[in-house]
């Protein structure tokens, strides 16, 4: 408080003379001053946040219901569902505290952007059925009056899964699972791989699995967008700042002010930071091997994205292939542009201390696979790459949603592991029907609770890239 | 009457001067023992002690000076959790502003004299308007308490114009006077903006369902004291003011309480029908309270015996009955801090004791017979029923919708699953418990002997 009022006044000095003032004059800048007094009169006006002093309506409220820290796409997606699914309108009142309100670090951003139905778990297909619809329908859901329809770019190629002769019997089983819970999958073997996709070389592959329907990519920084407008239309208060302490209430930090908030529940929607936000709740603060002491075991781990232009390549009917080796690559745009990476095993882990690319793991670790399974990459010129960063569960690279056993008012969302943003519409509605029911209606993902950590019961995914 | 407002002035320096650990304690028992003081008036003979020029007391003013003192101690033992993060001093303020405003308030309901109660009724709005923009929880408070302080100001100064122009006409003020004034107020348009200044200022107060803005957001943003006293007294100081102005007015009142009547009628419908939509706990409450005081205008602007009757058990009733929901919804939000219906479910599998509180609350606020409530609706619904017999529709169609908020809200708050989110709240403590109690067995209690309420012959 004190610094900006102080800023006000050291300006400028008394002494100073500009071109065209006289002392005790008009001066130049006369309008700005005008400005500053009417914005610190409306801050003062009742009904605005109480606080005479000075100017707080960058700060967030003293209270609110529901606090959800992190405003990606996961955190928005808890927000517009709540807002939705709340039985009179107007009845809860939701703050979401973003820390970087440019989004330069979040994983949403980030992101592939890919959609996929080719999981291993029930719940995780339904998640992408779940979204996938939303998707379809997202300009009837995030509609804001007098605002334009979201393009979404959604490319409906599907994902193509190629399996070595050990996994092939695994993808069967898996397969038939996700046909099942209602995905529109098809097995197809070599020779019609080379039918369909006669770039691809097929040595190695006993098996592929190929998502006819609801599976491609689309354009994450647009749903972030979109849900953003909609949940502000919603009334949902939107805060920069970070959580910094909190004991029954959230106090955040803008620069050195600090507010607490007093709020009824937290939703952990923090992605790869989500393990600091716990361990401000006390989640892990106890001996080890009970409950207390159990530790929400999500950290940040850094992926590359590689962008390269390559004219004799697949065209423009490849889907997002997964390699293998573990290796994908999907086609960006029409002009010849294929996106894509590969996941570093344990001992190559890059260090998430920042989004620094690694050149030399294209070099060494991607492009012989690529090559290998798509000749024409050969002559392949790397344009651009970036880094990102996977909310990674550690225990099983599968999402924890719902509340936390001790803890009873915080909230999960979080530890997706690379596949947060295609299940983020089924993740919010689990999530605001868990705070407004008492349990999963939609979806249901008793699975994925946080006491899965404690008693050691694994919900292993095979499909993680 | 020194005999209440001494010890009540007295509790100031008490309180300034004891320890801090024993700051609570002692304003408690000076307000209990101040309270038992008030029962002896139950022994009065009539009900009536004329000893002083100044200050005097009545079969109208005596259950509202009972429940006056007996909501001190309760107002205390409520807010001893809220302020507990704040320092000895403050809580000290906040404490002289509630014995402030007691002190007011038993003055006001015991004046003598017309102009006597009319700046004691302005002076009730200071400390309120501190306690409510000074201890609240939100930023919005600032605004519920200009309109608080806005609205009862501007309804109150034609009250004094009018008043000070009755004192020049008719030469004394002196309720006890009143009663034996010949001079009868005929129908003329002097006369009639003199009923309206007389009347507004209470309408605002009670507050009649056209003018009742400030109430949803003063009871909403202040602190649990606050809110407490608002709608426990303050709510009833505008039909107090009503019932004392009135014998002056006659026979005007027959014909200008017209438009005011059907407003009530309407506004009680409106209200509890609000109610039923309301997601935020205290808001709901706020609004019955609107519903119930429509019902007591009624009663006032009707003027017989009966409906007056009513009026009075209805105001003892609706003071002990709402103070004791703000104080359950107090300790609901002191638990989860949030004040939405939806947060704390199916408290009844977790604290059975608190469902006993919650249940008798909801019964007495949808007048479950025997309780006082049902007598006073029973008495002002007959008187108007017999007024005109159209009115029974509305006041009917009010029984029930009362009955369906009240129900709604405890089924919502008490049964169905219980919400994981509240499953580590702490139970009910020793303190809220004796609240509680405190609070109904003065219900329960009067069930049996009503008349003491009864204003028969005021």
């Amino acid at each position: 408080m004190l610094p900006r009022v102080l800023s006000l006044g050291v300006r400028r000095g008394p002494l100073t003379r500009r071109p065209g003032t006289l002392r005790g004059g008009f001066s130049l800048d006369w309008e700005e001053k005008l400005s500053e007094i009417k914005k610190k009169i409306q801050s003062v006006l009742p009904g605005t946040s109480l606080h005479p002093l000075y100017d707080s309506s960058h700060l967030p409220p003293d209270h609110s219901d529901v606090v959800i820290v992190g405003g990606g796409v996961l955190g928005l997606s808890v927000a517009y569902w709540l807002k939705k699914l709340e039985k009179q309108r107007g009845a809860l009142r939701v703050l979401v505290v973003e820390r970087d309100l440019t989004y330069s670090q979040a994983s949403s951003a980030l992101s592939l952007g890919g959609i996929h139905q080719q999981f291993s778990l029930p719940e995780n297909i339904h998640l992408s059925l779940f979204s996938a619809s939303f998707l379809r329908n997202i300009n009837e859901h995030l509609a804001v009056v007098d605002a334009p329809p979201l393009d979404l770019q959604f490319n409906p190629l599907g994902y193509l899964w190629l399996a070595s002769e050990k996994d092939a019997a695994a993808m069967e089983n898996n397969v038939k699972v996700q046909r099942q819970e209602g995905a529109k999958v098809c097995l197809m073997s070599p020779d019609q791989l080379r039918n369909k996709f006669p770039w691809i070389n097929t040595e190695g592959v006993a098996l592929a699995s190929y998502g006819m329907e609801d599976e491609g990519w689309f354009d994450p920084w647009c749903l972030l967008q979109g849900l953003r407008r909609k949940v502000q239309s919603m009334g949902v208060l939107f805060c920069q700042g970070e959580v910094t302490r909190e004991s029954e209430l959230v106090k955040m930090d803008n620069s050195v002010e600090y507010q607490p908030v007093e709020c009824a529940l937290v939703i952990n929607a923090a992605g790869a930071w989500s393990a600091q936000i716990a361990a401000l709740a006390g989640i892990g603060k106890g001996p080890p091997d009970t409950l207390q002491g159990t530790k929400l075991p999500v950290e940040p781990r850094k992926r590359y994205v590689y962008v390269w232009h390559c004219p004799q390549g697949p065209g423009l009917e490849s889907p997002l292939v997964a390699d293998t080796s573990g290796t994908y690559f999907r086609r960006e745009g029409l002009g010849s542009n294929y996106l894509g990476g590969r996941s570093p095993t344990e001992e190559e882990e890059p260090d998430p201390e920042n989004l620094e690319v690694d050149h030399d793991f294209f070099q060494d670790k991607v492009w012989p696979h690529l090559a290998q399974r798509v000749p024409a990459f050969e002559t392949l010129k790397v344009q651009n790459a970036w880094a990102g960063y996977y909310d990674y569960n550690t225990f099983d690279q599968n999402g924890v949603v719902g509340p936390h056993p001790l803890v009873v008012n915080m909230f999960f969302a979080t530890g997706f592991s690379g596949h947060g943003l295609q299940q983020a519409p089924g993740v919010g509605r689990a999530v605001a029907e868990m705070i407004l029911e008492g349990r999963f209606q939609t979806i249901n993902l008793d699975s994925f609770l946080f006491s899965r950590f404690y008693l050691g019961e694994k919900i292993q995914e095979d499909n993680i890239i | 009457m020194l005999k209440i407002i001494l010890p009540t002035i007295m509790m100031l320096p008490t309180m300034w001067l004891s320890k801090t650990h024993m700051m609570w304690i002692n304003t408690m028992t000076c307000s209990l023992l101040i309270s038992i003081f008030t029962l002896m008036m139950l022994y009065l003979p009539n009900n009536s002690c004329n000893l002083s020029l100044n200050f005097f007391s009545d079969p109208l003013t005596s259950p509202l000076l009972m429940l006056t003192a007996w909501l001190l101690p309760l107002m205390i033992l409520a807010t001893q959790q809220h302020l507990y993060n704040n320092s000895a001093p403050r809580k000290k303020l906040y404490i002289s502003m509630l014995v402030f405003l007691q002190i007011s308030l038993i003055m006001t309901f015991s004046a003598t004299e017309l102009i006597l109660f009319y700046i004691l009724f302005e002076t009730t709005l200071i400390p309120t308007l501190i306690i409510i923009t000074r201890w609240g929880y939100q930023p919005e408070r600032l605004n519920a308490g200009s309109y608080f302080l806005f609205y009862t100001l501007a309804g109150s100064l034609p009250l004094l114009i009018t008043l000070l122009h009755y004192f020049s006409s008719l030469g004394s003020l002196n309720i006890l006077t009143m009663t034996i004034n010949t001079k009868e107020m005929m129908l003329s348009w002097t006369n009639n903006i003199m009923w309206l200044g007389c009347m507004m200022a209470f309408m605002v107060k009670m507050p009649l369902y056209g003018l009742h803005l400030w109430l949803p957001k003063a009871h909403v943003e202040a602190p649990i004291a606050g809110s407490m006293v608002l709608a426990a007294i303050l709510l009833k100081l505008g039909s107090y003011g009503m019932m004392r102005v009135t014998p002056m007015l006659n026979p005007l009142t027959e014909k200008m309480s017209y438009p005011f009547i059907v407003l009530s009628l309407w506004g009680m419908v409106m209200t509890s029908s609000i109610c039923l939509r309301q997601a935020d706990l205290k808001s709901l409450i706020a609004y019955s309270s609107v519903s119930h005081m429509a019902l007591v205008i009624l009663a006032i602007l009707i003027q017989t015996p009966w409906s007056l009757t009513g009026a009075m058990i209805l105001m003892i009733a609706h003071g002990l009955t709402s103070s004791l929901l703000f104080c359950l919804a107090n300790s609901n939000y002191e638990r989860v801090h949030s004040r939405t219906m939806m947060f704390t479910r199916g408290l009844q599998a977790l604290f059975p004791l608190l469902a006993l509180w919650w249940l008798l609350a909801n019964l007495t606020n949808l007048a479950l017979p025997p309780t006082i409530n049902l007598m006073g609706e029973l008495l002002t619904i007959l008187a108007s029923f017999s007024w005109s017999n159209f009115t029974i529709m509305f006041t009917g169609f009010n029984m029930l919708i009362t009955a369906l908020y009240s129900l709604h809200m405890f089924t919502s708050t008490q049964r169905g699953p219980l919400t994981y989110s509240t499953s580590n709240v702490k139970p009910l403590f020793t303190r809220e418990n004796t609240l509680m109690l405190m609070h109904m067995a003065p219900i329960l209690l009067l069930t049996l002997n009503p008349k003491t309420i009864m204003c028969l012959t005021p």
